[in-house]
């Protein structure tokens, strides 16, 4: 339960600041209105204005959907266009190895809703869309979240909740934008930017939804509050999707700049290599993720990033190559189809990848994958070829040891069962992205 | 009347280039697209012919409408330029070359403007062309006898039968085109099968 008591002398809101999990009620038990006002009150909105985005800039919080970008220069860029924004908080994570959104969606919808609210106010917004998959239970449980709300009274700017399809993609930025105006949710060529003309030509602001829930808190309990936790340069916590390498896992709330032994419970259970940030992240190797911490200062200059948070041990008796061929397969499937490197690339890749896995391969075929990598990169609409060569590059070289194995015929895994969770469904119907 | 029979025989031949330049730029237009290929042309090409052909058909049409008016032989008003059925002499089929020659001038004035109009506006005023180019057909064939027999006749009808053909062909195209969900697993499949064994 977030810690939080109410000053009886100044009835302002205090909570101990150290005391984790904040944005995650206790397991088992989702905050209900009731519970939520009782512990944080009522949306603390500021009253005009941007008076909230110079909060967000001392608390120093960053984009939790996976790229990190401070989230006070979003606000103040939308804020300063042209034109009523729209703001968007997007919860349809589409990395299969992650489920923090929705997670935090059905345990702590207030945060989120309370957020969405903020940031509408900070930029002037007079739309306010939520975007999340099509879990049935979810949305019938956000529905009655925002009835809840309206009889409150807690809503300034009711919220349309728009469904996502179940697609690697769906969460980005130009396709949101694209969904939200009723369209398919396929990634668009910007420039002009989503901040710029997104929804309907108005500037929209995208935020992820656990970065909003942390809004919700920063304005109720400031930035010094939300700093005591994290590092200096990567201020507070964030959710994680950890899969230890026994198997068991779940999503957990983490301070950044926690080791990565820690949260994988890497001294008990030895993994072969660790997985950080998803799909489109990058791979480590077992020395270096236990002397790295979850942050992007110390994950940089290997290459890797926390992403949206998963962290992912591989087991030692598995195959690095196995694993990682058929996320590229999964990865390739994903693609959207519409630019041509990666439609024709991303096949290509994950075909000639695969056959490394089965070792029917001829050592050339390395250079054709080094090749085709550079050939897709930077040369989509959106970052798709980008995070999949990414995360090719990190598996042949974090596992170039068992590129030999299978090079000459052999493969050291002792279980060929497919550990990294990958969705079953390919696409067959043009309804598959809308 | 040495001069106005030399307009008159200008106004016909340029009428019947106009015709034929017309079919050529409209088969350049309908094969232009994110997938269409002429053989041996790339597609920058196609699109550039499309433009310049165009131009000198325009050059033509103009020929043969202030030759035609300029002639004395029979009378046609300026105002038949613009404004369609107002002419004495064969009014229907004179009528039908105007409202080709406005539908055409929208076309022009949009394509000019590109670059001000939004992309929905400039297409839905080119698809005009595919009104156009019937009406303006059934106007040369109307208007003048030299359209109706002998090799003219079959050139003509050459020239609008490639059109047909071009059309045939892009639509044809467009239902074979393997739909977007299906694209990328198919390629999947193709890579699996060739994959990169040397």
């Amino acid at each position: 339960m977030t810690a939080s008591i109410r000053d009886t002398a100044t009835g302002r809101a205090t909570a101990d600041a150290t005391r984790l999990p904040r944005l995650l009620p206790a397991p088992g038990q989702p905050m209900e209105l009731p519970a939520h006002l009782k512990v944080h009150g009522p949306t603390p909105y500021r009253g005009g204005p941007r008076l909230l985005i110079h909060t967000i800039e001392s608390a120093g919080l960053t984009g939790r959907g996976g790229a990190a970008f401070p989230t006070h220069r979003k606000l103040t860029a939308v804020a300063d266009q042209k034109g009523v924004p729209v703001v968007v908080g997007n919860g349809a994570e589409g990395e299969p190895a992650s489920d923090k959104d929705k997670m935090l969606l059905w345990s702590s919808p207030h945060l989120v809703l309370d957020g969405l609210q903020l940031a509408a106010e900070a930029v002037g917004a007079r739309r306010v869309h939520l975007y999340v998959h099509r879990h049935p239970e979810l949305l019938q449980r956000l529905r009655s979240a925002l009835a809840e709300r309206a009889t409150a009274g807690l809503d300034r700017i009711a919220v349309g909740v728009v469904t996502a399809p179940h697609r690697f993609l769906a969460g980005e930025e130009s396709a949101l934008s694209s969904r939200v105006e009723d369209g398919a949710a396929l990634p668009r060529i910007t420039p002009p930017r989503i901040f710029e003309r997104g929804v309907h030509g108005a500037p929209t602001l995208v935020q992820n939804v656990e970065t909003l829930a942390h809004m919700a808190l920063i304005s109720r309990y400031g930035p010094a509050w939300f700093r005591a936790v994290g590092t200096e340069q990567e201020p507070g916590t964030m959710l994680t999707t950890v899969r230890l390498a026994n198997g068991s896992g779940g999503v957990s709330e983490t301070a950044i700049g926690t080791p990565i032994a820690e949260l994988l419970s890497l001294a008990e259970h030895p993994a072969r290599a660790v997985l950080v940030g998803g799909y489109h992240g990058a791979w480590l190797t077992p020395e270096q993720a236990g002397h790295l911490t979850l942050s992007n200062a110390d994950l940089r200059p290997f290459g890797a990033a926390v992403g949206a948070g998963v962290l992912v041990a591989l087991p030692t008796d598995r195959c690095g190559i196995i694993e990682s061929a058929r996320v590229v397969r999964y990865l390739a499937l994903e693609s959207a189809g519409q630019c041509g490197p990666c439609l024709n690339g991303l096949p290509r890749i994950a075909a000639t990848f695969s056959q490394l896995a089965n070792r029917q391969f001829a050592r050339p075929a390395l250079d054709d994958l080094q090749r085709w990598s550079t050939l897709v990169e930077r040369r989509g609409a959106c970052h798709h070829p980008d995070g999949t060569v990414r995360f090719l590059r990190s598996a042949l070289s974090v596992f170039s040891d068992e590129v030999e194995l299978h090079a000459a015929g052999r493969c050291s895994a002792g279980n060929t069962a497919p550990f990294l969770p990958i969705p079953t469904a390919t696409p067959s119907y043009e309804e598959d992205w809308s | 009347m040495i001069t106005g029979t030399a307009l008159w025989y200008a106004s016909r031949a340029t009428g019947v280039v106009s015709l034929v330049l017309f079919s050529l730029v409209a088969i350049l237009g309908i094969m232009v697209n994110r997938q269409g290929r002429l053989p041996g042309l790339p597609r920058f090409a196609v699109t550039g012919l499309h433009r310049s052909l165009s131009l000198l058909t325009v050059a033509f049409l103009g020929i043969h409408i202030t030759t035609a008016i300029a002639d004395g032989y029979v009378h046609i008003p300026w105002i038949s330029t613009i404004a369609p059925f107002t002419s004495g002499y064969e009014r229907f089929w004179i009528g039908l070359g105007t409202v080709a020659v406005d539908l055409v001038g929208a076309v022009i004035v949009t394509s000019l403007l590109r670059d001000r109009l939004a992309p929905a506006v400039w297409r839905a005023v080119h698809w005009l062309s595919y009104l156009s180019y019937p009406v303006a057909v059934v106007h040369s064939l109307g208007a003048s006898k030299d359209l109706r027999s002998g090799w003219l006749l079959a050139f003509t009808m050459g020239t609008v039968f490639a059109v047909f053909a071009a059309i045939g062909y892009r639509v044809n195209g467009a239902l074979a085109a393997v739909p977007r969900p299906h694209r990328v697993s198919r390629q999947l499949v193709q890579a699996d099968k060739t994959g990169s064994l040397r």
